[in-house]
């Protein structure tokens, strides 16, 4: 293991020894360019025309030869590193010249990022837990539209308008329950049974920083209406729900006990489970006039002016591929979205649900809204 | 001796350096529309003015009560093993605050933490425990890894004081517990003021602790705006008013300590005679033991036991050891270099403040070397989100490098190396240089052949604090990162924030030994070890 270490290491250190270099050239070349009368800021100016030129939507293959495709490719990932490692690792077992940059974030925390570099873009690939902040970014012009290979078996409802995005695996907001605290026939059977005062202080749920909980407050704005949101919301905190950074932690502290009731995307059930926790799981709103399921998909998009587009198009290929959607699926107890992948053992299929309906543009675009409303209610 | 106009454009140059990131927030708080500011006004702001201010004053008090106690049972009196808890006291400024919380609430928490699960075990139902979660928990733990800063403090304080000042009150009939309200305690109070500054501005800035415990104050306010909507001028406000915050608090510590000024005499001094303990000696020792382990002995041992189950583990083992840039072996080498660097980089610019206001005093080098410390006064996701928007707007083919986390660094932590440099070049006397000059060496000679040899056992005291510092910043190095670039702070956050405890173990634990190294320095420097 040592060897292993060490060796790395070296390798980093030419690694950090070229990136000093091709800094200092950087910075040599925008000084002339400075000097010669043009700001710093052209340079940028120009690499985004550049772009506009020669976008289009590009439907053309990216190269066949795995090894030909090399270089960096800078990831802004939303989905928490530990649920898309085993993808990367996948990836670059495939594509043995790409040198994999991981920046792992709050979706919108990454966004806003995005957003900064639209004049100096640094990612290549963005990737999302829900579509509404990958809707919005679309319609900022953030991306660089492209049809992965596969994508034409991808329900239609998940591809973005113009091409500009590429939902990957769909998950379901449920509720999670400790077996040991809660009996079979005390359970809640929709979202809105979270407000009974007899769970108070007993439920768990990520808070406003998290992108499946923004997404699902943006869904029920949709679904119920702003004013039905809010009281839920404070009926919510006035039930002293504890609201954690993420669902890993609401999961754990499920399992654990520290809390009868977990609000969660339906695989964070199936990870505790794993680990050996007496946990269940209720697909709530199921009920003649209730709302039904909330779900929302992962998806993934190339950045326009990104530095490496034939490595960001095999990424996005190998995402919607087989192998790809197996792993979702596999890894992550995910329903993946291309037609035939398995799911994985005792992962509930959804067929027989009644599933919320919600318009995705619509949600991006009231996205500011939802937004205002987390932040009047103080959701933590 | 004239000013040096050389010197003094350099330090000018420093100067500004340092002061643009804080105007540029300001100027973007003022310019933020002002819908910006009545939704902050109607809703969060009075709450996050409220919880951060409470903060501040319970974990300052906690510090200075912890501190002064500990400090003068190590120093005045016969506590049994008081040489090794002198050095153990101080060593939880190894201990980044959020580490210590991280342990502490896998420890504490409620139902689920390792204690209450055990008690629950024994006593067959659940036994209520402190929670280390809120304000309350956030005070406790805080308080437990700031008050060396006030210890280190004060216990020089008593180290030096005039034993005939306290004999004097007792002479005059006062107890010891009037003495040491009346003469002793108002004898330290420089030490004391600047030791809560330290501890009041951590918790301004500090993100990781209060996040972790979920409790809400200004920096963890900034940063959750920052992961929210698309808009960055709440941000920026909040980061205005943060920054205002700690500005008044540097400017009281100014006053007071302008206002008291104590004189001893050398010659005189002898050591003050030790308070005998009698039957408080076991209640003193285990208190000061009960402090050492919360602070230091219980999380070093309990990243140790993780760290040893981390390598047993295999899974574990793997996701530690990727190749490439996810390497456990990349993250230390990040931390090393970016905070070295940044270390060498304060240093060599505190050098014309330094000399500027120690050689040539005037209003104008004085200003210079106050502004110099503002950084203190900025915490780190201010300073993030302020070189975020500057780089990309002005220096865009320096955005996203790791030099911009450098400079974050630089920024941030200048303060210690002015001071530092300063001290330093006090300490030596100008005649040597003068003797230098007059033999015909030039200005740049004499500091080059005879000022920087003379000083540099203070340059690198200050260029050791600002490592120290640097190597646990979080909430600037999350902010400007770019990809692929992840430090050992980084590393610890996110594992831990996703709980998966076992892998940020180690890194942790390094982070930690890093750390301990250059405090071990500066305290064999100031005489914390004999």
């Amino acid at each position: 293991m040592m060897r292993v270490t060490k060796f790395t290491y070296f390798k980093e250190i030419r690694f950090m020894f070229r990136k000093t270099k091709v800094f200092l050239f950087v910075t040599l070349l925008a000084l002339v360019v400075a000097a010669c009368g043009g700001a710093p800021t052209a340079v940028g100016e120009e690499k985004a025309t550049e772009v506009v030129t020669s976008s289009g939507v590009s439907t053309e293959a990216p190269s066949e030869e795995p090894m030909s495709v090399s270089g960096d490719l800078v990831i802004y990932t939303g989905r928490s590193e530990p649920l898309i490692q085993p993808v990367i690792d996948a990836f670059k077992a495939q594509y043995p010249n790409v040198n994999v940059l991981l920046k792992a974030g709050s979706n919108s925390e990454l966004a806003n990022a995005l957003i900064e570099e639209k004049s100096n873009p640094q990612a290549d690939v963005f990737i999302t837990t829900e579509l509404f902040t990958i809707q919005s970014l679309a319609q900022e012009e953030v991306f660089e539209p492209y049809v992965p290979k596969g994508a034409d078996q991808i329900p239609p409802e998940f591809l973005g308008a113009d091409n500009m995005w590429t939902g990957l695996t769909r998950r379901v907001r449920v509720i999670m329950y400790n077996r040991d605290l809660v009996s079979e026939d005390e359970l809640p059977a929709s979202l809105f049974d979270l407000t009974d005062p007899k769970w108070r202080g007993q439920i768990a749920a990520a808070g406003s920083t998290n992108g499946s909980m923004q997404a699902q407050i943006a869904a029920m704005r949709q679904l119920i209406g702003e004013e039905a949101t809010q009281e839920w919301l404070y009926s919510l905190i006035a039930n002293e729900v504890t609201f954690f950074g993420g669902h890993t932690d609401v999961r754990k502290a499920v399992g654990a006990g520290e809390f009868k009731l977990g609000l969660v995307n339906h695989y964070y059930f199936y990870l505790q489970q794993a680990e050996g926790s007496n946990v269940g799981i209720i697909f709530p709103d199921q009920g003649e006039g209730q709302i039904g399921l909330i779900t929302n998909a992962t998806s993934a998009a190339i950045v326009k002016g990104g530095k490496n587009l034939p490595a960001a198009q095999a990424f996005l290929d190998f995402l919607i591929s087989v192998e790809g959607q197996k792993l979702f699926a596999e890894q992550n107890y995910e329903y993946p979205l291309l037609p035939g992948v398995p799911l994985r053992e005792g992962v509930q299929p959804l067929d027989g649900f009644r599933l919320a309906d919600v318009d995705v543009v619509k949600a991006s675009l009231d996205f500011d809204a939802t937004f205002d409303l987390m932040e009047r209610v103080g959701l933590p | 001796m004239s000013i040096s106009p050389r010197l003094a454009v350099a330090a000018g140059l420093v100067a500004l350096f340092v002061a643009i990131p804080l105007v540029y927030i300001f100027i973007r708080a003022m310019g933020a529309e002002p819908e910006a500011w009545q939704r902050l006004l109607q809703t969060r702001l009075w709450k996050l003015l409220s919880n951060t201010l409470l903060l501040v004053v319970a974990v300052t008090s906690g510090a200075l009560l912890t501190g002064v106690s500990m400090a003068w049972l190590t120093e005045r009196t016969d506590l049994p093993g008081k040489k090794i808890f002198r050095w153990m006291l101080a060593m939880p400024l190894a201990v980044p605050a959020y580490i210590g919380g991280i342990v502490h609430l896998a420890l504490l928490r409620p139902r689920g933490g390792v204690i209450p699960q055990f008690l629950e075990s024994v006593f067959g139902q659940p036994v209520p425990t402190p929670s280390p979660l809120g304000f309350w928990g956030a005070a406790f733990i805080l308080t437990l890894f700031m008050y060396p800063y006030v210890y280190l403090l004060s216990g020089a304080a008593f180290r030096t004081l005039h034993a005939s000042l306290e004999e004097a009150a007792r002479v005059f009939g006062r107890t010891p517990m009037q003495t040491l309200f009346h003469v002793t305690l108002p004898a330290l109070r420089p030490g004391l003021t600047a030791g809560a500054l330290l501890v009041a501005l951590d918790i301004l800035a500090e993100y990781g602790t209060v996040a972790l415990l979920r409790y809400e104050t200004f920096s963890s306010a900034i940063f959750v705006q920052l992961s929210g909507r698309y808009d960055r001028s709440a941000a920026s406000v909040l980061s205005g008013i943060l920054v205002a915050l700690a500005i008044v608090i540097l400017w009281g510590e100014l006053r007071l300590q302008g206002q008291a000024r104590f004189t001893q005499m050398e010659s005189a001094w002898r050591p003050a005679p030790l308070v005998t303990l009698d039957r408080w000696r076991v209640p003193a020792f285990l208190l000061v033991l009960g402090v050492v382990s919360a602070s230091l002995l219980v999380p070093f041992t309990v990243l140790l036991i993780w760290s040893i189950e981390a390598f047993l583990d295999p899974q574990a083992m793997t996701v530690l050891f990727r190749t490439g840039s996810q390497g456990f072996g990349s993250y230390v080498w990040n931390s090393l270099w970016s905070t070295s660097a940044a270390a060498v980089i304060a240093v060599a610019l505190s050098l014309p403040v330094a000399l500027l206001a120690v050689r040539y005093p005037s209003r104008f080098s004085r200003f210079i070397s106050r502004l110099c410390q503002v950084g203190y006064a900025i915490p780190g996701v201010v300073i993030a989100l302020s070189l975020v928007l500057l780089v990309n707007r002005f220096l865009p083919f320096l955005y996203a490098t790791p030099f911009v986390v450098v400079i974050a660094y630089v920024l941030r932590h200048m303060p210690q190396a002015v001071r530092a440099s300063e001290s330093a070049l006090n300490q030596l006397s100008p005649s040597l240089e003068e003797a230098s000059r007059t033999l015909g060496r030039t200005s740049l000679q004499t500091l080059i052949q005879v000022t920087l040899p003379l000083i540099l056992p203070g340059l690198l005291a200050g260029g050791s604090l600002v490592f120290l510092t640097s190597l646990k910043e979080l909430p600037a190095t999350l902010l400007l990162r770019p990809a692929g670039f992840d430090t050992l702070a980084v590393r610890v956050w996110v594992w831990a924030g996703e709980g998966f405890y076992l892998q940020a173990a180690p890194a942790a634990l390094l982070l930690v030994l890093a750390s301990a190294l250059p405090l071990s320095f500066l305290l064999r420097r100031e005489q914390i070890f004999k």
